[in-house]
């Protein structure tokens, strides 16, 4: 029986830069491959709207200057709305992705009104089951990275 | 506990890791899904359309559930900042608006890490969704870290 194809992180190559097509199927995965940016809309009208969907409203996220009352340098976009964007992303790339975890670790606030970017890198195909590994990150304009993570969905 | 006590961590996960300590039952409305889902700028028609045949909540939606209770009865309190540190989410099955949800909610680990600024530990409750004929839909972890004043000799 052929082994499915496993390739390591450390034999990453660089992606073709040139991919627009969304992804369909596993063959259509490349190793290294760097999912199509996507940039989040982080206006406080979006934030929050996501908050009320979410049952997690809280001026911390709402009232920037409620926020810096509390400390904080601003209204804050929540974590879990980071993790959202980044299951946006992978879905923008393969639509017919189905995400079967992503764990997600929150190094630092991302600020309602300021621009981040939702980045992926394929670091792992599994040609049999079908499954690939994705490397997530959220970067900040002076790409600091604020949220990491990965994730695992099957194409 | 005082702020100067070391947390007993094995101490911690032979009384309580597995404890079931919240459990309660929901649904989810479909409206809110689908403002869920644009607000994270998805644009499948099946997060986003209530109307679609195959409508269901985004993949991360069990992030946002909270148990009524963030710890079981009788866990000591700590003294230090307590952070969230992070969310997982495993998917067994997509969930769907209007089904009835059950949420179960378990300390799932207890673990610590040291770093030069003392020595820092992490408290995993595990939330795992089942749908009303008892089948897994999915679980979701919480991750909190307090981080301990370093000892002093």
């Amino acid at each position: 029986m052929d082994h499915p194809i496993r390739v390591s992180s450390s034999e990453r190559n660089h992606k073709k830069s040139d991919k627009d097509m969304a992804v369909e199927k596993i063959s259509d995965v490349e190793f290294g491959e760097v999912l199509p940016a996507f940039t989040p809309d982080t206006s406080l009208e979006n934030v929050k709207k996501f908050v009320s969907a979410a049952g997690w409203d809280s001026p911390r996220f709402t009232d920037h200057e409620a926020a810096k009352e509390q400390g904080l340098p601003a209204a804050l976009v929540p974590g879990i709305m980071s993790q959202g964007f980044l299951s946006a992303m992978i879905h923008h790339w393969a639509p017919n992705a189905e995400i079967k975890m992503i764990d997600t670790v929150f190094r630092a606030p991302c600020l309602v009104d300021d621009q981040y970017n939702i980045n992926g890198v394929v670091t792992d195909i599994d040609t049999e089951k079908g499954s690939v590994e994705i490397d997530l990150t959220v970067t900040n304009s002076a790409n600091e990275t604020r949220v990491f993570g990965t994730a695992n969905i099957l194409i | 506990m005082t702020g100067q006590d070391s947390i007993d961590v094995e101490s911690l996960r032979e009384e309580f890791l597995g404890q079931v300590f919240d459990e309660y039952v929901f649904s989810l409305d479909a409206d809110q899904l689908a403002q869920y889902a644009q607000s994270c700028g998805e644009t499948a028609s099946k997060f986003t359309d209530p109307n679609d045949p195959d409508f269901q909540a985004p993949p991360t939606i069990a992030s946002s559930f909270n148990p009524r209770k963030a710890y079981p009865d009788n866990f000591p309190s700590f003294q230090g900042l307590g952070m969230d540190a992070g969310k997982s989410v495993h998917l067994e099955k997509p969930m769907r608006a209007g089904e009835q949800i059950t949420a179960k909610t378990s300390m799932h680990d207890i673990y610590t890490k040291s770093g030069r600024s003392g020595r820092m530990v992490f408290f995993v409750n595990r939330m795992t969704m089942v749908d009303s004929q008892g089948v897994v839909l999915g679980s979701s972890d919480t991750s909190v870290v307090i981080r301990e004043k370093p000892q002093e000799e």
